[in-house]
C-alpha cells in the first residue's frame, strides 16, 4: 500500500535500450526516419542516467510527504479495485497535464523542465533527456491531492511510472500518424512532436501525458501541420553539449537576473519563460503575436499564410 | 541505496556507452552542409523575425556566421548538426578576440558561453561607412 512492489520505469529500462538501438539501426538501414547526432545522443542518455541518481536525493522526502498526506486521507481507496485504477489513470493524467503546463508557462518550473527540450533532435533518446532538478522544483507536490483523496502511495507511484513509460515511445519521427480515433484520444508521436517544436505556431501546446483530450478540453491542442515542419529545441537553442550547462543553465539564468534586478524577483521567478521587465526578451506569446498567430486555440494551415507573407 | 541500485546504474552506464557507440557508427546525423549567405539569412529570419540585416559575414569553414543588425551582432554557430544563434551588442563583437584566423566571441550566456568563428580577417574589411556605426 505504501511502497510500490515494482517500478514500471525500472522494468521498462531494457525496453528503452533495445528500442533506441533498433531506431538507430533501422534509421541506418533507411527503414525508418530518425536522426541521431553522437554528442546529442550522449547528452540525452547521460541526462537520463543522471536523473535516476538525482531523483534519489529527493525520493525520501517525496515518499515521506506522500505517506503523511495519505495518513490524513479523506477516503480509503482499495488498490485491488478496477474502478480505482480507472480513476487514478484519469486523475493522475489530469495532474500530469497541469504539472506539465506549469512547467512550461512559469519560469521557476521551466528551469527544471527545460533540459528535456534542449535537444535539436526528436528521437527515442530525447525521451530519456530528463530533469535533474525536478525534486527541488517541488512539482511533486501536485500529486499529493491524490494521496489526500485516498489513493495509496504505491498506486500513485505505479501510475506515474506507467505514464512516464507511455510517454517514452511517442518521442519518435519514425511513426507519422496513427489511426484517427487514436490521435483523437491519446497523445501520439505527432502530437508530441508539436510539443517539442520551437516554431511559434507550436509553442506551449500539447501538454498531455497519455490522453490528448486534456489539451482539447483546456484549449492548448495544436495538430501537427504538414505545411509547417517541426523545428526542435528551445526558442534559443543551446550552443553546448556540456550536461552541467544543460541541467542548470536556466537556474543560473534566473540567479543572474535576480542579482541584476532583484526588485523584479517575482517576474523573474514566476513570469513566463522569456519575461523581462522591459519586454526586451521574447515570451511564447510575443513570438506568436509577432508571427501573426492566434495566442489561443489551435490553428490550421491558413493561419500560417499571413506570417509567411509578412516574412 | 542498495546493491541492486548500483548494479542497475552500472548496467545503465554500460548501455549508454554502447548506444552512443552505435549512434556514432550509424552516421545518421542530419545532413548539414556549410553555411552560405542564403542559408544564414534563412536562419536569421527564423530566429530573429522582422529584424533588418545590414550585412552577413560567413565563416571560411561554413560553420558559423556573423550578421550586423543596427547596433546588434547576430551570431550563428554550429552545434553538432544544428545551429544556435545569439545576439550581442555590436561593439562587443567588433572587440572580440581574433587570433590565427579564428574569432572567439563571448556570448555572455550560460547556455551558449562562446562561439568560435573562422574568418580571414576581423573586423571585416568591408566594414565602413554606415556599417561601422
Amino acid at each position: 500500500m505504501m511502497e510500490a512492489e515494482f517500478d514500471p520505469v525500472t522494468l521498462a529500462t531494457p525496453f528503452f535500450v533495445l528500442t533506441v538501438f533498433l531506431e538507430i539501426v533501422f534509421a541506418r538501414l533507411r527503414v525508418v526516419k530518425a536522426n541521431y547526432e553522437t554528442r546529442d545522443t550522449a547528452t540525452s542518455l547521460l541526462m537520463g542516467l543522471g536523473s535516476s541518481v538525482a531523483g534519489l536525493l529527493t525520493a525520501g522526502v517525496v515518499f515521506a510527504a506522500t505517506v503523511w498526506v495519505y495518513q490524513h486521507r479523506l477516503f480509503t481507496i482499495p488498490m485491488t479495485a478496477i474502478w480505482a485504477w480507472a480513476a487514478i489513470f484519469l486523475l493522475e493524467d489530469l495532474t500530469y497535464y497541469w504539472f506539465h503546463r506549469l512547467s512550461h508557462e512559469r519560469r521557476f518550473w521551466w528551469a527544471s523542465h527545460v533540459n528535456h527540450h534542449t535537444s535539436q533532435h526528436y528521437n527515442l533518446s530525447t525521451a530519456l533527456r530528463q530533469t535533474w532538478t525536478g525534486g527541488l522544483a517541488g512539482t511533486w507536490l501536485l500529486w499529493l491531492p491524490l494521496a489526500f483523496l485516498g489513493f495509496p502511495p504505491a498506486m500513485i507511484a505505479i501510475q506515474k511510472g506507467v505514464s512516464l513509460v507511455y510517454q517514452y515511445w511517442i518521442h519518435t519521427e519514425a511513426i507519422r500518424r496513427l489511426p484517427r480515433w487514436f490521435e483523437a484520444v491519446f497523445n501520439t508521436p505527432s502530437h508530441h512532436r508539436v510539443h517539442h517544436a520551437r516554431n511559434p505556431v507550436y509553442l506551449d501546446r500539447n501538454y498531455a501525458g497519455i490522453l490528448i483530450v486534456w489539451d482539447r478540453l483546456f484549449g492548448t491542442f495544436q495538430p501537427e501541420l504538414d505545411e509547417e515542419a517541426c523545428r526542435y529545441g528551445v526558442v534559443r537553442n543551446l550552443a553546448t553539449f556540456n550536461i552541467l550547462r544543460v541541467a542548470f543553465h536556466e537556474w543560473i539564468g534566473i540567479a543572474r537576473d535576480l542579482v541584476r534586478a532583484p526588485r523584479h524577483a517575482l517576474g523573474w521567478l514566476f513570469g513566463p519563460p522569456g519575461w523581462s521587465p522591459d519586454g526586451s526578451r521574447d515570451t511564447s506569446r510575443a513570438l506568436k503575436e509577432r508571427a501573426g498567430i492566434p495566442v489561443r486555440g489551435h490553428v490550421g494551415p491558413e493561419a500560417l499564410r499571413p506570417a509567411v507573407e509578412k516574412a | 541505496m542498495d546493491e541492486a541500485f548500483f548494479v542497475q546504474l552500472a548496467l545503465s552506464a554500460a548501455a549508454v556507452g554502447a548506444l552512443v557507440a552505435v549512434a556514432a557508427w550509424a552516421r545518421i546525423a542530419r545532413p548539414v552542409g556549410p553555411l552560405d549567405e542564403h542559408k544564414a539569412r534563412l536562419l536569421l529570419a527564423e530566429e530573429f523575425p522582422g529584424r533588418p540585416i545590414d550585412a552577413v559575414w560567413i565563416a571560411s569553414d561554413g560553420c558559423g556566421a556573423m550578421a550586423k543588425s543596427a547596433g546588434l551582432a547576430l551570431v550563428i554557430c554550429r552545434v553538432g548538426d544544428g545551429f544556435a544563434l545569439r545576439q550581442i551588442p555590436w561593439p562587443q563583437a567588433v572587440a572580440a578576440t581574433f587570433k590565427d584566423g579564428r574569432l572567439r566571441v563571448n556570448l555572455d550566456d550560460v547556455a551558449a558561453p562562446a562561439a568560435t568563428i573562422a574568418f580571414a580577417a576581423w573586423p571585416p574589411e568591408n566594414l565602413k561607412g554606415d556599417l561601422a556605426a
